[in-house]
């Protein structure tokens, strides 16, 4: 569960001379430092989680001698979460979906076709970086009620379909494919559509990975919008599942539950990390964002 | 298992449905929506459930659909955002003091029409709710909501962290004085740690001005203009002292841990006897009761100029554009949810004190209270209860004393110039109001 640790970071020091001897050591003690930051919370939740409610100070951080999964019983009792689970599937894969075809396509307008205002349109395209989601939230559901989408999952993807970053970072990335290749592709008879099939695309995968990892862990943690647009029970995406008994004003609630709710929003997100970490850690590198 | 197939299916139906673009119109029965935001949480959420199944088998002609809808803030910004998306919800449990700033922009609806249809004049309805309930409902001389669940802040403490500091429980603060001294016999310190805090409150948002105002109220203070939304009395010597006394407490005795402190942490510390008293709302009081392992008592919110603590809790609202059908449907979920049985029933569930006052005639009721006692001083209280801080524009107005109030438990504030930058933040966001009315004078052209 600990963040890759980097030790190519460390790395470049090795070759500064005189700093040889205490620069890699500095940086491991600050990368643990910072991995034992990290790390804390996720470690809280799994203690609290298999603590038994009547066990000790909820804010403890040692291990339960006597684990227990009566608090996973009573969060997954307490929200239908496989409902929840394939709901947010659901509403991640389908805006990632969309968000690929647009985002290359546009991406590739703007990185290689010569048209007029191009780059007006690109910042255009861009200022939507710059607004506060919250402004977006009225106008956007307006829009979504109109075209008979309120309290859809598709409501909730739509906003999401056009997406600034995408399109700027795929854009970044097909300007770094060497003109020559297409140049090839377009003597050999190759049309627009395959030209961005099986030249750019291929030679663009570290971006669309990263891409992709931003796109659903972003979309997979939201819950003001889908709370917005969302009504019936059965539609709801994990996070507004989970918010049903995490949040609390005047009430108040077993922290055991909490952690063990969260874990388990978590855990397929996790697995995911730690089952490619290698690759995801690569697409960053190669594509320059975190 | 066979629900989750169900709602697969219907997911996977709506995907398709969305997918041949633009997808169906409503249903033929009067399908209706109760948003109901966060206290109502976890378990209780369960039991909302139960309940609109409840009414729905009673009604066949409605169909309701409990809606999560967040934190009360949460639901004042999804209820705005339905209304002005054009899909009203028929029925909201509001946060009370959001009712004026609603009422104000004409986003709810007076529902005295629907009183009167039902043979009952608009002051008999409201003669079934306690009177401290009246202000944060009757707006202009109209009712705007209908109590659902209500509170008032309490004084709950350990009593055996009481008998052990030599204090004795049966004798609980009653002035602010008695409550420095016992704050302070009661905490302990381990060098320079805190290992037991004598008193916590929390100061998060929507918790932190409520706190405020009971302390503001008991130091004879009214917080706010009940008969005009577009006034607060922040820069006054009544928060002052209030505000003053909360910074002492943290920075001078020491007796309550500095910074912001939220809701849950506050119950947290105290069922870990790590807090020996805290003043939180009384719709803690079932969670607190089911879950302390020790002996606690709860008593009223002590005093330093008069004895006098803000309501709060939730009232039932309806939008006020709605379609005349779904109006009348809303309406008779809101008497049904109200009426004295349930609203019993939602009081002994949560510890929030049921707003109709028959529910407290019922044997169920009088059963409850012989063997929880402490349910019975939250409902006393009630003969010192005021309305609750409810101006034009609510939640930004609230947050410009809270922000300076987290700042100065924070000691990066002194409190005077903390509540002249609040008064003067709130002063500015209520400009608009006042200006449109109090400052709108003849003769000016």
């Amino acid at each position: 569960m600990s963040r890759p640790a980097p030790p190519r970071e460390a790395r470049p020091a090795r070759e500064a001379g005189p700093a040889q001897e205490v620069a890699p050591r500095l940086g491991r003690a600050l990368v643990a430092g910072l991995a034992l930051v990290w790390a804390l919370p996720f470690w809280w939740m799994l203690v609290a989680a298999f603590r038994h409610p009547d066990a000790g100070p909820a804010a403890s951080l040692l291990p339960p001698l006597a684990p227990t999964l009566a608090n996973f019983a009573e969060a997954w009792a307490s929200a239908d979460f496989p409902l929840y689970f394939l709901n947010t599937v659901l509403l991640c894969g389908g805006i990632l979906a969309v968000q690929l075809v647009t985002a290359s396509l546009a991406g590739y307008a703007f990185a290689r076709l010569d048209f007029p205002g191009r780059s007006l349109v690109f910042g255009l395209f861009l200022v939507q970086l710059m607004l506060v989601p919250a402004v977006l939230l009225v106008p956007n559901l307006k829009t979504v009620a109109a075209l008979g989408l309120y309290d859809t999952l598709p409501g909730v993807m739509a906003p999401y379909w056009a997406t600034a970053f995408g399109t700027f970072l795929m854009r970044q990335a097909f300007r770094e494919v060497p003109r020559d290749l297409e140049d090839a592709a377009l003597i050999d008879g190759a049309g627009v559509w395959r030209l961005i099939r099986h030249v750019y695309l291929p030679l663009t995968k570290p971006a669309l990975v990263a891409f992709s990892i931003v796109s659903v862990t972003s979309h997979w943690n939201e819950f003001l919008w889908p709370l917005i647009v969302i009504n019936s029970p059965g539609r709801r995406p994990l996070t507004l599942g989970l918010a049903s008994f995490t949040l609390s004003a005047e009430g108040t609630q077993g922290w055991g539950v909490i952690a063990a709710g969260t874990f388990l929003v978590s855990l397929p997100l996790l697995t995911a990390f730690l089952v490619f970490q290698r690759r995801f850690v690569n697409s960053f590198l190669a594509s320059g964002i975190k | 298992m066979r629900s989750w197939w169900r709602a697969a299916r219907r997911a996977a139906a709506v995907l398709v449905a969305a997918g041949g673009a633009l997808a169906a119109g409503g249903a033929r029965a009067t399908d209706i929506d109760l948003f109901f935001p966060v206290p109502v949480d976890g378990a209780l959420a369960r039991h909302m459930t139960t309940l609109v199944k409840e009414f729905n088998a009673a009604h066949p002609g409605i169909t309701a659909t409990p809606v999560f809808t967040g934190s009360y803030d949460d639901t004042l910004l999804k209820t705005r955002a339905a209304i002005r998306a054009g899909k009203p919800p028929a029925a909201v449990i509001m946060s009370a003091n959001f009712l004026t700033d609603l009422a104000i922009e004409r986003e709810i609806a007076p529902l005295d029409d629907l009183i009167t249809a039902g043979g009952q004049t608009p002051d008999a309805f409201m003669d079934q709710f306690f009177p401290a309930l009246r202000p944060n409902a009757v707006i202009d001389r109209k009712v705007y909501g209908v109590p659902f669940h209500n509170s008032t802040p309490l004084l709950y403490y350990n009593a055996d962290q009481f008998r052990e500091a030599g204090l004795d429980p049966d004798a609980p603060p009653r002035t602010w004085e008695e409550l420095a001294a016992a704050a302070r016999t009661l905490t302990r310190r381990e060098g320079e740690r805190t290992t037991r805090w004598g008193l916590m409150m929390p100061s998060s948002y929507d918790y932190g001005g409520w706190i405020l105002e009971a302390l503001t109220m008991s130091n004879g203070g009214r917080y706010y203009n009940e008969d005009y939304g577009g006034e607060v009395y922040y820069d006054t010597p009544t928060m002052l002292g209030a505000l003053t006394f909360w910074s002492n407490l943290v920075h001078k005795a020491k007796v309550h841990p500095a910074g912001e402190t939220k809701g849950p942490t506050v119950t947290a510390s105290f069922l870990a006897g790590q807090a020996a008293m805290m003043i939180i709302s009384t719709g803690s009081l079932t969670f607190i009761r089911d879950s302390a392992k020790f002996p606690f008592r709860v008593a009223f919110v002590p005093m330093n100029v008069r004895r006098a603590v803000p309501i709060g809790g939730a009232s039932l609202v309806q939008p006020a554009v709605l379609d005349p059908e779904k109006r009348k449907a809303g309406w008779t979920l809101i008497r049904w949810l109200t009426g004295p049985e349930k609203s019993g029933w939602w009081s002994r569930a949560t510890g929030y004190f049921a707003p109709n006052r028959a529910a407290y005639d019922l044997p169920e009721m009088k059963a409850f209270l012989d063997r929880n006692p402490d349910a019975r001083t939250a409902v006393d209280q009630l003969a010192n209860a005021k309305p609750w801080f409810a101006t034009y524009r609510t939640v930004p107005v609230r947050k410009a004393i809270e922000d300076e109030l987290q700042a100065v438990l924070a000691g990066k504030r002194q409190p005077k110039e903390a509540l002249v930058a609040a008064q003067k933040a709130a002063d500015a966001i209520m400009r608009p109001y006042v200006e449109d009315t109090a400052l709108r004078l003849p003769g000016a052209e």
